[in-house]
């Protein structure tokens, strides 16, 4: 199974030149087994990178296929739908995975994102592809071509948000992004089930860990969080994700180095970029 | 009277190589006048950087501030969560835009916080907001600002603005379509659609309001998203080229033109060619053309010619 970090940003998209090495588009990562299945998280601004390339293959004739899970529906996570090409070729495929928000449907959400004073689109039933969005109730194992998905609620400040642990090509990654647990230091049980032996965890670290004590509550974790995880599960490499807009380059570097100190699992920061094998 | 750019995009912020020239946050002006007082023009990504900055500038003070909108499509209004003097107590911030485009206004600005958008929803946000809807041809005065709202032609109605102060002008007008082919209404264009003999009444008044409000205006801001062989693909899709805005500057007599809210996908290398083309054809015409950059501060009216 392949990898690429199309977004990795949180909360904000950030443009220049102290932010192109990790990127600045916010969150969305495609998955992709050797047999081609594709798997998209989120639709953050990096999407709209992806579809660049999505267009020049079958999605640019209307032959493509492709499931989107959302790990939930704040804008970061969802502001390049409505730039996602793809859905504007008829005869492409594409399915929109979530669960629902609280108090209404992942539908009215997404309708709501494009109603007509504020996106031309006017709505999702002007999306030329055949678009399917469909809800499901964290907890449930989600069945796609190549890929199992597990998934489980995690608490994200006064929501929760979704995570995954997607098995393909008999490797797992495991998705635990925008999450605080009400202990750091104590992983929720349902975190460690999804990450238990993940080839390759990716975890929140919108915070330094310097700075946490004064964004405690604030639904993000900090770096260290992740590592607990890692070791706790067994994870084999922690991928540090969803930065803060305010992290350049360099502090994230300096995160990178300190958090891989601190561990024995093998230190990542999610980058824009390549191809990653899991 | 200076302008200064916070954001330039259209459509989408663009991180990445290629923009870092030109900027890739969405659309967001501040006019500042000599004694200080700030206009904002736009909400978009750019507010972020320029809230920043303010909130240095008052070491962390409650402010008032102003925020005009041209409509509310999320490249315009998206930077509004993430305003930081927003977050201090006893800060007001009042909200103007087109009464078409927001029938409801508070619930549309209050709308993109909502749990299922945004951490904290407008409720909880410490500054207090105030909504304001403006009318094309209906003058209205913010401090040391004369602000003339004027109709443009964009999917579910878009409105510019001319901004008198110091003894100068400049005005933004964006979003717009020429007025031509397409004319904007309430309704999803899957393409063009034939203009009725009303339709071509309403786009030649909307043009001849538009050349009259920016009459000797020292710099206009104006929506070149496209150029001209991509609007001839798209011209439903509500904005205007570089000719486009040159044809109604030169007509009105702006001295100065400034290309803005630049398509996602041209980079900078295309946005120097881009510049240095209409630079040239404005020269042919005795306008002088810019092509705004993220951070660019540009002095207007008198300030400009000494």
């Amino acid at each position: 199974m392949k990898l690429r970090f199309w977004g990795v940003r949180g909360a904000f998209a950030m443009c220049g030149r102290e932010f192109l090495r990790y990127g600045g588009n916010t969150t969305s990562i495609e998955l992709v087994t050797t047999a081609g299945q594709r798997l998209l998280i989120d639709l953050g601004t990096g999407a709209t990178e992806l579809a660049k390339q999505l267009m020049t293959c079958e999605f640019a004739t209307g032959q493509g296929t492709l499931p989107i899970l959302l790990t939930h529906t704040h804008l970061d996570h969802i502001q390049g739908l409505p730039f996602f090409t793809p859905f504007f070729i008829k005869g492409n495929k594409i399915r929109i995975m979530g669960a629902d928000p609280p108090g209404l449907s992942l539908e009215a959400t997404l309708q709501n994102q494009l109603a007509p004073h504020y996106s031309p689109l006017n709505g999702l039933e002007n999306l030329a592809a055949g678009v399917s969005i469909e809800s499901f109730v964290p907890g449930v194992t989600i069945a796609l071509p190549g890929f199992t998905v597990a998934t489980a609620a995690v608490p994200h400040g006064s929501m929760w948000t979704t995570a995954f642990r997607i098995e393909g090509d008999g490797k797992v990654v495991t998705m635990l992004s925008d999450v605080e647990y009400p202990n750091i230091e104590d992983p929720l049980p349902e975190a460690l089930a999804l990450a238990r032996g993940a080839d390759l965890l990716i975890h929140d670290a919108m915070h330094a860990d310097p700075d946490y004590e004064l964004r405690r509550g604030w639904g993000h974790s900090p770096a260290r969080a992740g590592v607990y995880v890692a070791e706790r599960a067994g994870a084999k490499k922690l991928a540090l994700f969803h930065h803060s807009p305010d992290a350049t380059d360099d502090m994230i570097d300096e995160v990178v180095a300190r958090t891989a100190a601190s561990t024995a699992v093998p230190v990542i920061a999610a980058a824009e970029g390549s191809y990653l094998d899991v | 009277m200076q302008i200064t750019f916070w954001g330039v995009r259209g459509s989408y912020p663009v991180p990445g190589a290629a923009t870092v020239r030109y900027g890739g946050q969405t659309s967001c002006v501040e006019a500042r006048t000599a004694s200080g007082e700030t206009l904002i023009v736009d909400a978009g990504t750019g507010l972020r950087a320029l809230g920043n900055k303010l909130l240095r500038e008052s070491g962390g003070a409650p402010g008032q501030y102003h925020v005009l909108l041209s409509h509310v499509h999320w490249d315009h209004i998206q930077g509004l969560p993430f305003f930081s003097p927003a977050y201090i107590r006893g800060t007001k911030i009042s909200v103007y835009a087109l009464l078409t485009a927001a029938n409801e206004l508070d619930q549309v600005i209050g709308g993109i916080t909502r749990h299922e958008f945004f951490p904290m929803p407008l409720e909880a946000v410490p500054a207090q907001f105030q909504f304001h809807q403006v009318e094309p041809g209906v003058d209205f005065v913010i401090g040391a600002f004369h602000v003339t709202p004027i109709a443009l032609n964009h999917p579910f109605g878009s409105v510019g603005y001319r901004i008198d102060g110091d003894g100068s002008s400049w005005a933004y007008v964006a979003d717009t379509a020429p007025f031509t082919e397409v004319l904007h209404k309430q309704h999803f264009l899957r393409g063009p659609e034939p203009l009725s003999d009303d339709d071509r009444v309403a786009l030649a008044a909307m043009r001849d309001a538009l050349v009259r409000r920016l009459a000797g205006v020292d710099t206009a801001v104006y929506d070149t998203h496209f150029l001209p062989e991509e609007y001839a693909r798209l011209p439903h899709y509500g904005h205007s080229t570089p000719d486009h805005a040159l044809a109604i500057c030169a007509e009105a007599g702006v001295r100065r033109l400034v290309l803005y809210h630049h398509a996602p996908m041209h980079g900078d290398d295309q946005m120097d060619q881009i510049a240095a083309t209409y630079l040239a054809k404005g020269a042919g015409l005795g306008i002088e053309v810019l092509t705004a950059f993220e951070g660019m501060t540009l002095p207007v009216g008198v300030e400009a010619a000494a």
